[in-house]
């Protein structure tokens, strides 16, 4: 008996321990700057709204640790010609109601976003493409309106959305309670709260990593910071470089930093005011201490570049001379386009580092400039970089990524003539450009765009400054690794106790 | 009497109508949502076809008209961010502020105004100087300071308290007090020198002089008439609690109409703005007519009068 009792005790034993270490963390908590302001994934499409609904809808194709571009709800896919791309599509996929995933949906969510009565602030981005066309249930035909070398590029971006449920619900109400084919459900929506999700037991990748997870919107980054040190948020977005070491070194708290596809750069405006010189142009690269910049201001957390590109990004070349900080240089420059003092406009709004654009001012004044910063909200802000080259201030300072990864997306819309961003013109660089975005051959492409960056180290219409980090928060369980363009798939991530 | 608040009303309007029309011809004027919304890569054609489909390349008395027109049916329109109607979206934050505003209120009352007699009756004494101390701390420090200590002090490091959120009444204490310390300190000075005002007046003299004693005359006599310029007072304060506090939300990660208001502006939700602004016009209105309603039924030397 006595035995009898012991053994029971013993398995009794071994089996809380066992549960003990079997224990998984069952919610996730990410504290976010923002709610998502829709979550239909063909509508909005800035970071909060994207960190939410993409862990809820699968894409057609997406991006690996790496950067390179792999299937998801795509098996495969190859070009029958040059504006034609036929994709394979997975048939073990279902969507979170049951039902399943077939070419039919991956054509709907095609035409949704091009369709202009949804009127998709996203359409800019897929506005290359003609038609999508069911071959057959697995088999999608895409038709671009030329050859488009950037459409994977821009595709990774795509959410599949379930053609009968759409249609049935109609979109406010998908809006509402949307319905994917990705790891995650949604529970709850609470409007400028908290989003809560919970793990969608048929996922076609298997088991997600956590059985809940909650966004939550909290736009002070102290408190974030006060969440995650308390445990009440395991995963924060957008830390400051000035409040990186904390969490660093803190109790419980580790640091995630990941180089992105984002560049910091200065832009110049070619078109109007004392700049319209490329000699001061060059003088203001001159002057520019951009290791400076990454030290002191971004506490390390980036990497000075020599072209408005970064590594991650295709066409980025490093076979381009970037301007080394020079001031003698620049006063030079300055003094042979008889300059001094030339009054500089920088604009800028509070979406920008103020100590950032403070640093660049000074740096500028220290050669003979004398600039003055025009603060204002960021509506305002872009109504002036946007608008007409004569009211565009002389300067501004801006962060891009296209989250493309793709030269197309940053020094086309940035340098060439006719798009909003450019006070910049100079017809053999748009030839360039433009050849660049209509050929599919790789080695070519990559040639075009080291000639274009070599035409824009010249005339300076702009300054690459530095490869941004993304800087994340996390409780020290988490394991992830952040990618270059910013994405935050729960199913990447995982607890290790 | 019911002719005065007639009256009122129809000047309510009046204002509030003003109110809208200057907020949506300045929120028009400084650029439209549609640059925030796409991404950066947009071509000057497409940000003008999304203008176009939005309905922002209409001339603006074209759209006020059509503002108008939507508002005479009660249609408020739908959030150009969010595509979802905006009253909605307003209605889903208000519970939040008026928690908060409570919150705030039962401090600043429940602390001011006995701090406020304390210090009149209690003049030059160590209570009236410790308090006095008190009240220009909280009406001198800072809300984002005193928000961020609160946060470090009783989340972080004592841990009593949850740092950010909204879900239970433990989350309300640090946002109350931090907002609450402001009107606090309003309420402890005005009802000081209202006290003081009346402790000065012959009927006080009177009252000492058949025998009650100084308590007796402070609450039996003093309280009622020094309360009229509190009373005025507190309408004031409740339209500004109610109207938002932006910091302190934002510090808290409260979701009330303060944080809306602030990233509605910056995100030129222009319908979400116009909801926000006529829902804070109303209650100012609101709770002015119900100060002078209050003042009637304290003081019947009051008469409301056109």
């Amino acid at each position: 008996m006595k035995a009898a009792l012991a053994l029971i005790a013993a398995s009794a034993l071994a089996l809380v321990a066992s549960a003990a270490s079997a224990q998984t963390k069952d919610t996730l908590t990410i504290d976010l700057p923002n709610d998502a302001a829709t979550l239909d994934p063909h509508l909005q499409w800035n970071t909060d709204s994207y960190s939410i609904y993409r862990n809820i809808f699968d894409n057609l194709i997406t991006r690996d640790v790496s950067g390179t571009i792999v299937p998801q709800i795509a098996t495969s896919w190859k070009y029958l010609d040059d504006t034609t791309i036929e994709f394979k599509i997975r048939d073990d996929v279902t969507f979170q109601d049951g039902s399943k995933l077939t070419a039919e949906d991956v054509a709907f969510s095609i035409k949704r976003i091009i369709d202009p009565a949804l009127k998709s602030p996203q359409l800019s981005q897929f506005d290359q493409i003609k038609s999508a066309e069911v071959v057959d249930p697995v088999t999608v035909k895409v038709t671009t309106k030329s050859a488009y070398p950037a459409l994977l590029a821009q595709l990774v971006k795509l959410s599949i959305v379930p053609k009968a449920y759409v249609e049935k619900v109609g979109n406010q109400e998908f809006n509402q309670k949307p319905m994917g084919s990705g790891p995650y459900k949604l529970t709850e929506w609470k409007k400028g709260i908290e989003t809560d999700l919970e793990a969608y037991g048929s996922y076609w990748r298997g088991k997600p990593p956590f059985q809940k997870v909650v966004f939550r919107a909290v736009p002070d980054v102290s408190t974030r910071i006060a969440d995650l040190k308390t445990g009440k948020a395991d995963l924060i977005r957008d830390v400051p470089p000035d409040q990186a070491a904390s969490i660093k070194d803190g109790d419980g708290t580790q640091l995630l930093s990941g180089a992105t596809e984002r560049v910091g750069y200065l832009y110049i405006n070619a078109e109007a005011g004392p700049t319209k010189d490329v000699r001061v142009r060059q003088a203001i690269a001159y002057a520019i201490d951009k290791q400076g910049l990454v030290d002191a201001l971004l506490e390390g957390y980036g990497a000075a570049v020599n072209v408005v590109g970064a590594e991650p990004v295709f066409g980025y070349t490093d076979k381009v001379a970037g301007y080394d900080y020079d001031p003698e240089k620049a006063k030079a420059l300055l003094k042979e386009a008889g300059a001094e003092g030339a009054k500089l406009e920088f604009l800028t709004s509070p979406s920008y580092s103020r100590a950032l654009v403070e640093a660049m001012q000074q740096m500028l004044n220290d050669v003979g400039f004398s600039v003055d910063i025009a603060s204002s909200d960021q509506a305002t802000f872009l109504k002036r970089r946007q608008g007409d080259a004569a009211n565009a201030g002389s300067l501004a300072f801006g962060a891009w990524s296209c989250a493309c990864q793709d030269a197309d997306g940053i020094i086309f819309p940035l340098f060439r003539s006719g798009s909003i961003w450019a006070k910049y013109k100079n017809d053999k660089y748009d030839a360039l450009v433009d050849e660049a975005r209509s050929i599919l051959d790789e080695t070519k492409r990559k040639e075009l765009y080291a000639q274009a960056y070599e035409i824009l180290r010249q005339d300076v219409p702009g300054l690459g400054l530095y490869q941004s980090y993304a800087l994340y928060g996390a409780a020290k369980h988490l394991k992830w690794e952040p990618t270059a363009n910013e994405a935050l798939f729960v199913m990447d991530m995982s607890w290790q106790q | 009497m019911l002719q005065y608040v007639a009256q009122r009303l129809l000047q309510a309007i009046i204002a509030i109508f003003g109110v809208l029309t200057i907020v949506f011809v300045v929120m028009h004027l400084s650029g439209d949502p549609t640059l925030l919304l796409v991404p950066q890569d947009a071509s000057a054609e497409m940000i003008a076809q999304l203008r176009s489909q939005l309905g922002f390349d209409r001339p603006i008395g074209v759209q006020y008209l059509d503002y108008l027109g939507g508002l005479a049916h009660l249609d408020f329109g739908d959030s150009i961010v969010q595509r979802v109607p905006a009253l909605d979206i307003v209605l889903s934050r208000l519970p939040y502020t008026i928690q908060l505003a409570a919150g705030a209120l039962v401090v600043a009352i429940g602390l001011g105004i006995p701090a406020g007699i304390l210090m009149a009756t209690n003049r030059g004494g160590m209570i009236a100087r410790i308090l006095s101390a008190v009240v220009v701390t909280g009406q001198s420090v800072p809300t984002f300071l005193s928000g961020i200590l609160l946060i470090f002090i009783f989340g972080v490091t004592l841990r009593w308290l949850p740092t950010s959120g909204s879900g239970s009444l433990a989350a309300m204490i640090m946002p109350s007090i931090a907002l609450g310390a402001l009107s606090m300190s309003t309420f402890a000075r005005m009802t000081r020198i209202s006290i003081i005002d009346e402790l000065g007046k012959d009927y006080v003299r009177a009252g000492r002089a058949r025998g009650l004693s100084m308590a007796q005359v402070v609450v039996r006599h003093v309280l009622r008439n020094a309360s009229i310029p509190v009373i005025t007072i507190a309408a004031l304060e409740i339209g500004n609690l109610l109207a938002g506090a932006v910091i302190i939300e934002t510090v808290f990660a409260w979701p009330g109409i303060g944080q809306l208001a602030i990233q509605s502006i910056q995100s030129r939700d222009f319908l979400v703005v116009q909801v926000i602004v006529l829902l804070i016009s109303f209650v100012y209105v609101l709770t002015s007519v119900l100060a002078d309603l209050v003042y009637v039924a304290v003081d019947p030397r009051i008469r409301l009068v056109r």
